[in-house]
Protein backbone atom coordinates (compact mmCIF):
# COMPACT_ATOMS: atom_id res chain seq x y z
CA UNK A 1 0.00 0.00 0.00
CA UNK A 2 0.62 3.59 -0.54
CA UNK A 3 3.39 5.12 2.62
CA UNK A 4 1.75 8.60 1.44
CA UNK A 5 0.61 10.14 5.15
CA UNK A 6 -3.34 10.49 5.51
CA UNK A 7 -5.80 12.29 7.36
CA UNK A 8 -9.05 11.09 8.36
CA UNK A 9 -11.30 13.61 9.20
CA UNK A 10 -14.63 14.08 10.79
CA UNK A 11 -15.77 17.72 10.56
CA UNK A 12 -18.91 17.15 12.03
CA UNK A 13 -19.43 13.66 14.43
CA UNK A 14 -23.05 13.44 14.30
CA UNK A 15 -24.95 11.13 16.92
CA UNK A 16 -22.49 12.58 19.90
CA UNK A 17 -23.85 15.00 22.21
CA UNK A 18 -22.52 18.67 21.66
CA UNK A 19 -19.60 19.57 19.65
CA UNK A 20 -15.72 18.59 18.99
CA UNK A 21 -13.46 17.34 16.52
CA UNK A 22 -10.91 14.03 16.68
CA UNK A 23 -7.77 14.08 14.65
CA UNK A 24 -5.52 11.01 13.76
CA UNK A 25 -2.51 11.32 12.38
CA UNK A 26 -0.73 8.12 10.51
CA UNK A 27 2.73 8.14 9.28
CA UNK A 28 3.43 5.14 7.15
CA UNK A 29 1.51 2.89 9.14
CA UNK A 30 1.90 3.82 12.18
CA UNK A 31 -0.65 6.04 14.14
CA UNK A 32 2.01 8.95 15.27
CA UNK A 33 -1.05 10.66 17.14
CA UNK A 34 -4.76 10.99 18.29
CA UNK A 35 -6.42 14.02 19.78
CA UNK A 36 -9.54 14.37 21.26
CA UNK A 37 -10.06 18.40 20.38
CA UNK A 38 -12.89 20.30 22.66
CA UNK A 39 -14.02 23.40 20.52
CA UNK A 40 -16.13 24.95 23.21
CA UNK A 41 -14.62 27.18 26.32
CA UNK A 42 -14.98 25.14 29.21
CA UNK A 43 -18.61 25.16 31.32
CA UNK A 44 -18.16 27.45 33.98
CA UNK A 45 -20.59 26.35 36.26
CA UNK A 46 -18.10 25.69 38.85
CA UNK A 47 -17.42 29.16 38.82
CA UNK A 48 -21.33 30.03 38.78
CA UNK A 49 -21.85 28.14 41.85
CA UNK A 50 -19.97 30.20 43.82
CA UNK A 51 -21.54 32.46 46.22
CA UNK A 52 -24.84 30.50 45.79
CA UNK A 53 -27.25 28.93 48.43
CA UNK A 54 -26.61 25.19 48.60
CA UNK A 55 -29.90 24.18 48.02
CA UNK A 56 -30.09 26.59 44.37
CA UNK A 57 -27.50 24.22 43.43
CA UNK A 58 -28.62 20.69 42.24
CA UNK A 59 -31.83 23.38 39.80
CA UNK A 60 -28.17 24.69 38.82
CA UNK A 61 -26.01 21.99 37.90
CA UNK A 62 -29.22 19.75 36.28
CA UNK A 63 -28.76 22.61 33.59
CA UNK A 64 -25.40 21.32 32.52
CA UNK A 65 -26.64 18.24 30.10
CA UNK A 66 -30.67 17.62 29.03
CA UNK A 67 -29.57 14.01 29.08
CA UNK A 68 -28.73 13.69 32.28
CA UNK A 69 -29.87 16.35 34.24
CA UNK A 70 -30.49 13.50 37.36
CA UNK A 71 -27.68 12.90 37.61
CA UNK A 72 -26.38 16.39 38.15
CA UNK A 73 -28.92 16.55 40.37
CA UNK A 74 -27.92 13.45 42.46
CA UNK A 75 -24.36 13.67 43.04
CA UNK A 76 -24.74 17.51 44.00
CA UNK A 77 -27.43 16.77 46.50
CA UNK A 78 -25.82 13.99 48.12
CA UNK A 79 -22.31 15.58 48.18
CA UNK A 80 -24.22 18.80 50.05
CA UNK A 81 -25.52 16.28 52.36
CA UNK A 82 -22.28 14.57 53.27
CA UNK A 83 -21.36 18.49 53.79
CA UNK A 84 -24.08 19.19 56.36
CA UNK A 85 -24.04 15.45 57.48
CA UNK A 86 -27.56 15.19 56.84
CA UNK A 87 -29.26 11.31 56.93
CA UNK A 88 -31.96 10.17 54.61
CA UNK A 89 -35.37 8.71 54.86
CA UNK A 90 -34.44 5.08 53.49
CA UNK A 91 -37.90 5.81 51.42
CA UNK A 92 -36.08 9.02 49.70
CA UNK A 93 -33.43 6.73 49.14
CA UNK A 94 -35.51 4.36 47.19
CA UNK A 95 -37.32 7.15 45.18
CA UNK A 96 -33.67 8.55 44.21
CA UNK A 97 -33.02 4.88 42.77
CA UNK A 98 -36.00 5.33 41.12
CA UNK A 99 -35.51 8.38 39.77
CA UNK A 100 -31.99 7.33 38.36
CA UNK A 101 -33.71 4.31 36.60
CA UNK A 102 -35.85 6.94 34.49
CA UNK A 103 -32.58 8.69 33.17
CA UNK A 104 -30.96 5.35 32.58
CA UNK A 105 -33.71 4.45 30.42
CA UNK A 106 -34.53 7.48 28.68
CA UNK A 107 -30.55 8.01 27.88
CA UNK A 108 -29.60 4.21 26.99
CA UNK A 109 -32.46 3.52 25.11
CA UNK A 110 -31.38 7.15 22.80
CA UNK A 111 -27.98 5.72 22.47
CA UNK A 112 -28.90 2.06 21.72
CA UNK A 113 -30.96 2.48 19.19
CA UNK A 114 -30.81 6.17 17.80
CA UNK A 115 -27.11 6.86 17.84
CA UNK A 116 -25.47 3.86 17.52
CA UNK A 117 -27.03 0.81 16.22
CA UNK A 118 -27.66 2.95 12.75
CA UNK A 119 -23.13 2.16 12.95
CA UNK A 120 -23.89 -1.25 12.91
CA UNK A 121 -26.73 -1.70 10.59
CA UNK A 122 -24.99 0.44 8.03
CA UNK A 123 -27.23 3.34 8.31
CA UNK A 124 -26.07 6.96 8.03
CA UNK A 125 -28.34 7.98 11.20
CA UNK A 126 -31.34 6.96 12.62
CA UNK A 127 -33.89 8.60 10.23
CA UNK A 128 -32.40 6.38 7.49
CA UNK A 129 -32.77 3.31 9.69
CA UNK A 130 -36.15 4.18 10.26
CA UNK A 131 -37.45 4.53 6.78
CA UNK A 132 -35.91 0.34 6.52
CA UNK A 133 -36.21 -0.91 10.30
CA UNK A 134 -39.61 1.78 11.77
CA UNK A 135 -40.50 -1.34 14.16
CA UNK A 136 -37.11 -0.40 15.72
CA UNK A 137 -37.48 3.18 15.66
CA UNK A 138 -40.99 3.01 17.73
CA UNK A 139 -39.60 0.69 20.13
CA UNK A 140 -36.75 2.85 20.78
CA UNK A 141 -39.32 6.15 20.77
CA UNK A 142 -41.40 3.84 23.01
CA UNK A 143 -38.95 2.89 25.77
CA UNK A 144 -37.64 6.72 25.68
CA UNK A 145 -41.21 7.78 26.58
CA UNK A 146 -41.53 5.68 29.27
CA UNK A 147 -38.11 6.78 30.73
CA UNK A 148 -39.70 10.26 30.18
CA UNK A 149 -42.64 9.27 31.97
CA UNK A 150 -40.77 8.05 34.63
CA UNK A 151 -38.69 10.89 34.74
CA UNK A 152 -41.70 13.65 34.93
CA UNK A 153 -43.74 11.87 37.61
CA UNK A 154 -40.31 11.97 40.02
CA UNK A 155 -39.33 15.26 38.71
CA UNK A 156 -42.19 17.63 37.92
CA UNK A 157 -41.01 17.59 34.21
CA UNK A 158 -39.40 15.97 31.81
CA UNK A 159 -36.32 18.34 31.30
CA UNK A 160 -34.43 19.76 33.87
CA UNK A 161 -36.60 18.12 36.82
CA UNK A 162 -37.27 20.38 39.77
CA UNK A 163 -38.77 18.15 42.70
CA UNK A 164 -34.89 16.41 43.76
CA UNK A 165 -33.87 18.63 47.26
CA UNK A 166 -31.35 18.63 49.42
CA UNK A 167 -32.80 16.38 52.29
CA UNK A 168 -35.15 14.61 50.16
CA UNK A 169 -37.74 15.78 47.79
CA UNK A 170 -39.89 18.81 47.22
CA UNK A 171 -42.83 16.65 46.84
CA UNK A 172 -42.93 12.58 46.57
CA UNK A 173 -45.19 10.76 44.13
CA UNK A 174 -48.21 8.75 46.01
CA UNK A 175 -48.32 5.23 45.20
CA UNK A 176 -51.05 4.92 43.29
CA UNK A 177 -49.60 8.05 40.85
CA UNK A 178 -46.49 5.73 40.77
CA UNK A 179 -48.55 2.26 39.88
CA UNK A 180 -49.78 3.98 36.75
CA UNK A 181 -46.74 3.23 35.48
CA UNK A 182 -46.35 0.02 35.85
CA UNK A 183 -48.08 -1.49 32.59
CA UNK A 184 -45.90 0.94 30.82
CA UNK A 185 -42.96 -0.46 32.76
CA UNK A 186 -43.45 -4.74 32.22
CA UNK A 187 -43.93 -3.75 28.75
CA UNK A 188 -40.54 -1.71 28.52
CA UNK A 189 -39.11 -4.64 30.78
CA UNK A 190 -39.87 -7.11 27.29
CA UNK A 191 -38.77 -4.61 24.81
CA UNK A 192 -35.39 -4.76 26.79
CA UNK A 193 -34.86 -8.04 26.73
CA UNK A 194 -36.11 -7.77 22.98
CA UNK A 195 -32.88 -5.04 22.83
CA UNK A 196 -30.39 -7.40 24.49
CA UNK A 197 -31.06 -10.02 21.67
CA UNK A 198 -31.18 -7.37 19.10
CA UNK A 199 -28.01 -5.96 19.96
CA UNK A 200 -26.33 -9.46 20.69
CA UNK A 201 -26.76 -9.94 16.93
CA UNK A 202 -25.05 -7.15 15.74
CA UNK A 203 -21.40 -7.96 14.03
CA UNK A 204 -18.60 -6.84 16.06
CA UNK A 205 -15.09 -6.25 15.53
CA UNK A 206 -12.47 -8.65 17.49
CA UNK A 207 -11.17 -5.83 19.37
CA UNK A 208 -10.08 -5.74 22.96
CA UNK A 209 -8.62 -3.53 25.54
CA UNK A 210 -7.08 -4.08 28.71
CA UNK A 211 -9.08 -1.04 30.58
CA UNK A 212 -8.85 -0.30 34.14
CA UNK A 213 -12.89 -0.58 35.04
CA UNK A 214 -13.79 2.25 37.62
CA UNK A 215 -17.24 2.09 38.91
CA UNK A 216 -19.11 2.75 42.24
CA UNK A 217 -19.85 -0.95 44.07
CA UNK A 218 -22.28 -1.78 46.58
CA UNK A 219 -22.31 -4.64 48.57
CA UNK A 220 -26.11 -5.46 47.76
CA UNK A 221 -27.06 -3.69 44.76
CA UNK A 222 -26.24 -2.85 41.41
CA UNK A 223 -24.85 0.91 42.73
CA UNK A 224 -26.67 4.21 41.15
CA UNK A 225 -25.78 7.09 44.19
CA UNK A 226 -24.03 4.66 46.70
CA UNK A 227 -21.21 2.71 47.74
CA UNK A 228 -17.26 2.51 47.25
CA UNK A 229 -15.30 3.41 44.35
CA UNK A 230 -13.27 0.25 43.20
CA UNK A 231 -11.58 -1.02 40.18
CA UNK A 232 -10.05 -3.94 38.79
CA UNK A 233 -6.90 -3.13 39.46
CA UNK A 234 -7.16 -2.76 43.57
CA UNK A 235 -9.37 1.10 43.99
CA UNK A 236 -11.20 0.73 46.82
CA UNK A 237 -11.61 4.47 48.03
CA UNK A 238 -14.94 6.51 49.69
CA UNK A 239 -15.93 9.78 47.17
CA UNK A 240 -14.22 11.78 49.87
CA UNK A 241 -10.53 9.86 48.74
CA UNK A 242 -10.87 10.61 45.19
CA UNK A 243 -9.09 13.54 44.76
CA UNK A 244 -6.64 11.36 46.26
CA UNK A 245 -6.23 8.75 43.76
CA UNK A 246 -7.21 11.13 40.52
CA UNK A 247 -6.28 13.99 38.85
CA UNK A 248 -6.97 15.99 35.76
CA UNK A 249 -4.47 16.64 33.17
CA UNK A 250 -4.68 19.93 30.99
CA UNK A 251 -3.79 19.25 27.84
CA UNK A 252 -3.33 21.49 25.11
CA UNK A 253 -5.43 20.34 22.23
CA UNK A 254 -8.74 20.30 24.55
CA UNK A 255 -10.77 22.39 26.52
CA UNK A 256 -11.66 19.63 28.77
CA UNK A 257 -9.58 18.24 31.32
CA UNK A 258 -8.18 14.68 30.75
CA UNK A 259 -8.74 12.73 33.79
CA UNK A 260 -6.07 9.61 35.17
CA UNK A 261 -5.43 7.67 38.22
CA UNK A 262 -2.47 9.21 39.16
CA UNK A 263 0.75 7.31 38.32
CA UNK A 264 -1.38 4.74 36.27
CA UNK A 265 -3.04 6.58 33.60
CA UNK A 266 -6.33 6.37 31.36
CA UNK A 267 -8.97 4.29 33.12
CA UNK A 268 -12.94 3.08 31.74
CA UNK A 269 -16.00 4.43 33.17
CA UNK A 270 -19.43 3.83 32.39
CA UNK A 271 -21.83 0.68 31.51
CA UNK A 272 -18.55 -2.02 31.01
CA UNK A 273 -17.15 -0.75 33.98
CA UNK A 274 -20.28 -0.91 35.71
CA UNK A 275 -21.03 -4.35 34.56
CA UNK A 276 -17.77 -5.94 35.03
CA UNK A 277 -17.17 -4.98 38.25
CA UNK A 278 -20.91 -5.85 39.76
CA UNK A 279 -22.28 -8.71 37.11
CA UNK A 280 -22.93 -10.26 40.30
CA UNK A 281 -25.49 -7.58 41.58
CA UNK A 282 -27.63 -7.67 38.36
CA UNK A 283 -31.07 -7.73 38.77
CA UNK A 284 -32.02 -12.03 37.97
CA UNK A 285 -33.69 -11.23 34.50
CA UNK A 286 -30.91 -8.87 33.67
CA UNK A 287 -28.03 -11.73 34.61
CA UNK A 288 -30.45 -14.45 32.97
CA UNK A 289 -30.26 -12.23 29.55
CA UNK A 290 -27.22 -11.64 29.91
CA UNK A 291 -26.38 -15.14 30.41
CA UNK A 292 -28.54 -15.96 27.19
CA UNK A 293 -26.73 -13.91 25.18
CA UNK A 294 -22.78 -14.76 26.36
CA UNK A 295 -22.41 -12.00 27.70
CA UNK A 296 -19.42 -12.46 30.80
CA UNK A 297 -17.87 -10.21 32.89
CA UNK A 298 -15.22 -8.66 31.90
CA UNK A 299 -16.76 -7.18 28.76
CA UNK A 300 -12.92 -5.66 27.38
CA UNK A 301 -14.39 -5.27 23.78
CA UNK A 302 -15.83 -1.35 23.84
CA UNK A 303 -18.12 -2.06 20.34
CA UNK A 304 -19.89 -4.65 22.94
CA UNK A 305 -20.42 -1.42 25.24
CA UNK A 306 -24.15 -1.93 23.30
CA UNK A 307 -25.16 -5.12 24.45
CA UNK A 308 -24.00 -4.25 28.06
CA UNK A 309 -26.58 -0.69 27.82
CA UNK A 310 -29.10 -3.20 26.63
CA UNK A 311 -28.23 -5.46 29.47
CA UNK A 312 -28.44 -2.02 31.97
CA UNK A 313 -32.21 -1.06 30.21
CA UNK A 314 -33.36 -4.75 31.46
CA UNK A 315 -31.74 -4.08 35.35
CA UNK A 316 -33.48 -0.21 35.19
CA UNK A 317 -36.84 -1.75 33.94
CA UNK A 318 -36.98 -5.01 36.54
CA UNK A 319 -35.36 -2.97 39.16
CA UNK A 320 -38.04 0.55 38.64
CA UNK A 321 -40.58 -2.33 38.58
CA UNK A 322 -39.18 -3.71 42.53
CA UNK A 323 -39.13 -0.32 43.71
CA UNK A 324 -42.70 1.25 42.83
CA UNK A 325 -44.09 -2.42 44.40
CA UNK A 326 -42.77 -1.89 47.63
CA UNK A 327 -42.83 1.99 48.05
CA UNK A 328 -44.64 3.53 50.77
CA UNK A 329 -44.08 7.06 50.97
CA UNK A 330 -41.66 8.35 53.61
CA UNK A 331 -42.98 10.02 56.56
CA UNK A 332 -42.18 13.42 55.21
CA UNK A 333 -40.71 14.16 52.13
CA UNK A 334 -37.54 16.53 52.94
CA UNK A 335 -35.44 17.20 56.41
CA UNK A 336 -34.74 20.33 57.15
CA UNK A 337 -31.32 21.10 55.74
CA UNK A 338 -29.50 23.58 58.14
CA UNK A 339 -27.07 26.60 57.12
CA UNK A 340 -23.80 25.04 58.18
CA UNK A 341 -20.10 24.97 57.16
CA UNK A 342 -18.58 21.68 55.79
CA UNK A 343 -17.10 20.04 52.47
CA UNK A 344 -18.91 17.17 51.13
CA UNK A 345 -17.98 14.77 48.52
CA UNK A 346 -20.03 12.26 45.86
CA UNK A 347 -20.04 10.30 43.33
CA UNK A 348 -23.43 8.90 41.05
CA UNK A 349 -23.17 6.63 38.41
CA UNK A 350 -24.66 9.05 35.67
CA UNK A 351 -25.72 6.72 32.40
CA UNK A 352 -21.97 7.20 31.10
CA UNK A 353 -20.26 6.56 34.17
CA UNK A 354 -18.70 8.01 37.54
CA UNK A 355 -19.98 11.89 38.04
CA UNK A 356 -17.94 13.86 40.87
CA UNK A 357 -19.08 16.84 42.94
CA UNK A 358 -16.91 18.30 45.61
CA UNK A 359 -18.58 21.13 47.12
CA UNK A 360 -17.23 23.22 50.39
CA UNK A 361 -19.74 25.53 52.54
CA UNK A 362 -19.73 28.56 54.68
CA UNK A 363 -22.19 29.19 57.95
CA UNK A 364 -24.14 31.17 56.13
CA UNK A 365 -24.91 28.32 53.63
CA UNK A 366 -23.24 29.54 50.53
CA UNK A 367 -20.98 27.57 48.47
CA UNK A 368 -17.37 28.48 48.31
CA UNK A 369 -16.08 26.21 45.94
CA UNK A 370 -17.09 23.46 43.72
CA UNK A 371 -15.70 20.96 41.84
CA UNK A 372 -17.66 18.57 38.83
CA UNK A 373 -15.72 15.64 37.35
CA UNK A 374 -18.03 14.71 34.59
CA UNK A 375 -17.74 10.51 33.16
CA UNK A 376 -17.03 11.65 29.68
CA UNK A 377 -13.76 13.82 30.48
CA UNK A 378 -12.92 11.04 32.50
CA UNK A 379 -13.10 8.79 29.71
CA UNK A 380 -11.86 10.93 27.22
CA UNK A 381 -7.79 9.89 27.49
CA UNK A 382 -8.99 6.55 27.18
CA UNK A 383 -10.92 6.88 24.00
CA UNK A 384 -7.34 8.89 22.81
CA UNK A 385 -5.77 5.02 23.41
CA UNK A 386 -8.79 3.02 21.62
CA UNK A 387 -8.29 5.32 18.85
CA UNK A 388 -4.60 4.74 18.82
CA UNK A 389 -4.98 1.03 18.97
CA UNK A 390 -7.78 0.78 16.64
CA UNK A 391 -6.98 3.40 13.85
CA UNK A 392 -3.53 0.99 13.24
CA UNK A 393 -5.85 -1.27 12.36
CA UNK A 394 -7.38 0.64 9.90
CA UNK A 395 -4.18 2.06 8.01
CA UNK A 396 -5.05 0.16 4.70
CA UNK A 397 -8.78 0.83 4.59
CA UNK A 398 -10.20 3.80 2.23
CA UNK A 399 -10.22 6.78 4.02
CA UNK A 400 -14.11 7.13 4.05
CA UNK A 401 -14.70 3.77 5.49
CA UNK A 402 -11.58 4.14 8.39
CA UNK A 403 -13.45 7.40 9.12
CA UNK A 404 -16.60 5.82 9.84
CA UNK A 405 -14.91 3.02 11.52
CA UNK A 406 -13.60 5.74 13.79
CA UNK A 407 -16.87 7.73 14.13
CA UNK A 408 -18.38 4.39 15.62
CA UNK A 409 -15.58 3.43 18.01
CA UNK A 410 -15.91 7.17 19.21
CA UNK A 411 -19.87 6.39 19.65
CA UNK A 412 -19.21 3.36 22.28
CA UNK A 413 -18.19 5.61 24.81
CA UNK A 414 -21.96 7.60 24.32
CA UNK A 415 -19.19 10.86 24.96
CA UNK A 416 -21.76 13.39 26.28
CA UNK A 417 -19.32 16.18 25.15
CA UNK A 418 -22.36 18.46 26.11
CA UNK A 419 -21.15 17.67 29.61
CA UNK A 420 -17.20 17.39 29.27
CA UNK A 421 -17.58 20.83 27.42
CA UNK A 422 -18.43 20.07 23.59
CA UNK A 423 -18.52 17.55 19.54
CA UNK A 424 -17.06 16.23 17.02
CA UNK A 425 -14.85 16.66 14.03
CA UNK A 426 -12.79 14.01 12.89
CA UNK A 427 -9.55 14.07 11.00
CA UNK A 428 -6.88 11.42 10.12
CA UNK A 429 -4.23 12.49 8.66
CA UNK A 430 -1.65 10.56 6.34
CA UNK A 431 2.07 11.36 6.02
CA UNK A 432 5.32 9.34 4.30
CA UNK A 433 7.76 8.04 6.76
CA UNK A 434 9.66 10.85 5.22
CA UNK A 435 7.37 13.38 6.07
CA UNK A 436 5.45 14.13 2.70
CA UNK A 437 1.76 14.25 2.51
CA UNK A 438 -1.12 16.10 4.30
CA UNK A 439 -4.43 16.06 5.64
CA UNK A 440 -6.65 13.97 3.44
CA UNK A 441 -10.25 14.95 4.15
CA UNK B 1 -58.09 18.20 19.44
CA UNK B 2 -55.57 19.66 22.18
CA UNK B 3 -53.24 22.63 21.65
CA UNK B 4 -49.66 22.70 23.04
CA UNK B 5 -46.77 24.91 23.48
CA UNK B 6 -43.03 23.52 23.67
CA UNK B 7 -40.41 26.13 23.77
CA UNK B 8 -36.97 24.55 22.59
CA UNK B 9 -33.95 25.90 23.95
CA UNK B 10 -30.93 26.44 26.59
CA UNK B 11 -31.03 29.63 28.86
CA UNK B 12 -27.02 29.19 28.81
CA UNK B 13 -26.56 29.39 25.23
CA UNK B 14 -27.68 33.15 25.24
CA UNK B 15 -30.23 33.70 21.77
CA UNK B 16 -30.76 30.11 21.99
CA UNK B 17 -33.08 30.53 25.30
CA UNK B 18 -35.68 32.76 23.37
CA UNK B 19 -38.05 29.68 23.36
CA UNK B 20 -37.91 28.77 26.59
CA UNK B 21 -38.35 33.07 27.04
CA UNK B 22 -41.18 32.91 25.56
CA UNK B 23 -42.78 29.57 27.73
CA UNK B 24 -42.08 31.55 30.79
CA UNK B 25 -43.73 34.26 29.37
CA UNK B 26 -46.86 32.19 28.48
CA UNK B 27 -46.85 30.73 31.86
CA UNK B 28 -46.95 34.34 33.39
CA UNK B 29 -49.93 34.82 31.40
CA UNK B 30 -51.73 32.05 32.66
CA UNK B 31 -51.45 29.31 29.71
CA UNK B 32 -49.59 26.31 29.79
CA UNK B 33 -46.13 26.05 27.53
CA UNK B 34 -43.75 23.19 28.32
CA UNK B 35 -39.69 23.79 28.11
CA UNK B 36 -37.78 21.32 26.13
CA UNK B 37 -34.17 21.52 24.77
CA UNK B 38 -35.27 20.74 21.42
CA UNK B 39 -33.77 17.69 20.85
CA UNK B 40 -35.44 15.69 17.94
CA UNK B 41 -35.87 12.52 19.62
CA UNK B 42 -37.19 14.33 23.39
CA UNK B 43 -39.49 15.85 21.05
CA UNK B 44 -41.13 12.94 19.04
CA UNK B 45 -41.13 10.88 22.09
CA UNK B 46 -43.83 13.52 23.39
CA UNK B 47 -46.26 14.23 20.39
CA UNK B 48 -49.57 13.40 20.19
CA UNK B 49 -50.79 12.79 16.83
CA UNK B 50 -54.18 14.29 17.48
CA UNK B 51 -53.04 17.74 18.46
CA UNK B 52 -51.65 21.63 17.54
CA UNK B 53 -48.37 21.38 18.27
CA UNK B 54 -46.65 24.70 18.63
CA UNK B 55 -42.69 25.21 18.69
CA UNK B 56 -40.98 28.12 19.29
CA UNK B 57 -37.00 27.75 18.70
CA UNK B 58 -34.21 29.88 17.79
CA UNK B 59 -32.42 30.05 14.85
CA UNK B 60 -30.28 31.23 12.30
CA UNK B 61 -31.28 31.87 8.39
CA UNK B 62 -29.31 35.47 8.05
CA UNK B 63 -32.23 37.67 8.81
CA UNK B 64 -31.58 40.31 11.38
CA UNK B 65 -31.85 39.31 14.59
CA UNK B 66 -35.34 39.31 16.44
CA UNK B 67 -37.20 38.19 12.98
CA UNK B 68 -40.00 36.34 14.09
CA UNK B 69 -40.39 33.36 11.54
CA UNK B 70 -43.68 31.22 11.01
CA UNK B 71 -44.08 28.05 9.37
CA UNK B 72 -47.56 25.89 9.84
CA UNK B 73 -48.04 22.59 8.10
CA UNK B 74 -47.34 18.50 9.28
CA UNK B 75 -44.69 18.91 8.63
CA UNK B 76 -44.05 22.38 8.28
CA UNK B 77 -41.55 23.48 5.64
CA UNK B 78 -38.43 24.56 7.02
CA UNK B 79 -35.83 26.63 5.08
CA UNK B 80 -32.15 25.63 5.77
CA UNK B 81 -32.01 27.26 8.99
CA UNK B 82 -29.55 26.15 11.53
CA UNK B 83 -30.55 25.09 15.08
CA UNK B 84 -28.17 25.92 17.88
CA UNK B 85 -28.88 22.83 20.29
CA UNK B 86 -25.83 21.04 21.15
CA UNK B 87 -27.60 18.37 20.15
CA UNK B 88 -27.32 16.71 16.80
CA UNK B 89 -30.70 16.35 15.74
CA UNK B 90 -32.94 19.21 15.89
CA UNK B 91 -36.77 20.45 14.65
CA UNK B 92 -36.26 19.76 11.03
CA UNK B 93 -34.68 16.01 11.81
CA UNK B 94 -37.57 15.89 14.37
CA UNK B 95 -40.38 16.18 11.47
CA UNK B 96 -38.64 13.80 9.15
CA UNK B 97 -38.42 10.96 11.75
CA UNK B 98 -42.38 12.04 12.43
CA UNK B 99 -43.31 11.85 8.80
CA UNK B 100 -41.33 8.33 8.62
CA UNK B 101 -42.77 6.94 11.67
CA UNK B 102 -46.14 8.62 10.25
CA UNK B 103 -46.35 10.02 13.71
CA UNK B 104 -46.95 14.11 13.33
CA UNK B 105 -49.38 15.90 15.55
CA UNK B 106 -52.20 16.62 12.58
CA UNK B 107 -51.52 20.30 12.79
CA UNK B 108 -47.74 22.28 13.81
CA UNK B 109 -46.81 25.67 13.91
CA UNK B 110 -43.63 27.09 14.24
CA UNK B 111 -42.19 30.01 15.55
CA UNK B 112 -38.85 30.55 14.44
CA UNK B 113 -37.25 33.70 16.68
CA UNK B 114 -33.73 34.64 14.36
CA UNK B 115 -30.56 34.95 16.80
CA UNK B 116 -27.52 35.87 17.54
CA UNK B 117 -24.95 35.45 19.74
CA UNK B 118 -25.00 31.49 20.88
CA UNK B 119 -21.86 31.12 23.29
CA UNK B 120 -22.05 30.46 26.85
CA UNK B 121 -24.02 32.65 29.08
CA UNK B 122 -27.03 34.14 30.22
CA UNK B 123 -27.51 37.18 28.31
CA UNK B 124 -29.97 37.61 25.26
CA UNK B 125 -29.96 40.02 22.67
CA UNK B 126 -32.14 42.68 23.18
CA UNK B 127 -33.71 42.20 19.77
CA UNK B 128 -34.36 38.78 20.59
CA UNK B 129 -35.77 39.28 24.36
CA UNK B 130 -38.17 42.03 22.75
CA UNK B 131 -38.73 39.02 20.03
CA UNK B 132 -39.71 36.34 22.25
CA UNK B 133 -42.57 39.07 24.12
CA UNK B 134 -44.38 39.79 20.49
CA UNK B 135 -44.11 35.80 19.79
CA UNK B 136 -45.55 35.12 23.45
CA UNK B 137 -48.53 37.82 23.06
CA UNK B 138 -48.94 36.47 19.47
CA UNK B 139 -49.52 33.23 20.80
CA UNK B 140 -51.86 34.49 23.73
CA UNK B 141 -54.04 36.63 21.60
CA UNK B 142 -54.13 33.92 19.05
CA UNK B 143 -54.50 30.91 20.10
CA UNK B 144 -55.54 31.22 23.99
CA UNK B 145 -59.34 29.71 23.64
CA UNK B 146 -57.23 26.14 21.85
CA UNK B 147 -55.79 26.07 25.06
CA UNK B 148 -57.01 23.33 27.38
CA UNK B 149 -56.27 22.64 31.25
CA UNK B 150 -55.34 19.48 31.52
CA UNK B 151 -52.59 20.33 28.67
CA UNK B 152 -50.41 21.29 31.68
CA UNK B 153 -49.06 18.26 32.95
CA UNK B 154 -45.50 19.68 34.10
CA UNK B 155 -45.76 23.42 34.54
CA UNK B 156 -43.63 24.56 37.73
Amino acid sequence: MSRAARTIRVDTLARVEGEGAMHINLVGERVADVKLRIYEPPRFFEAFLRGRHFSEVADITARICGICPIAYQMSAIHAIERALGLRIDPAVRLLRRLFYCGEWIESHALHVYMLHAPDFLGYQDAIAMAKDHPEVAHRALRLKKIGNRLVALMGGREIHPISAAVGGFYKVPRPEQLRTLVEDLKWALDASVETVKFTAGLEFPDFEQDYEFVALRHPDEYAFNEGRLVSNRGLDIDAAEYEDHFTELHVKHANALHSVVRGRGSYLVGPMARLSLNYDKLTPKAKQVASDVKLKPPVRNPFRSIIVRAVELVFACEEALRIIEQYEPPSQPRVEAPNRAGVGQAITEAPRGILYHRYAIDDKGLIVTAKIVPPTSQNQKRIEDDLREYAARLVAWPLDEATWKCEQAIRNYDPCISCATHFLKLTIERQSESGEGGAQK
Amino acid sequence: MKTRTIGCGNLQRMDDGAGVLVAQRLRELGIPAEIQTGGAFELIAGWDDDEHLILVDAVMTGAPAGTIHVWEGSPPRLPHAQHFSSHGFGLAEAFRLGQILNCLPKRITVFGIEGDQFGIGEQVSTEVAAASERVAQQIAREYAPEFQEEAVQFAD
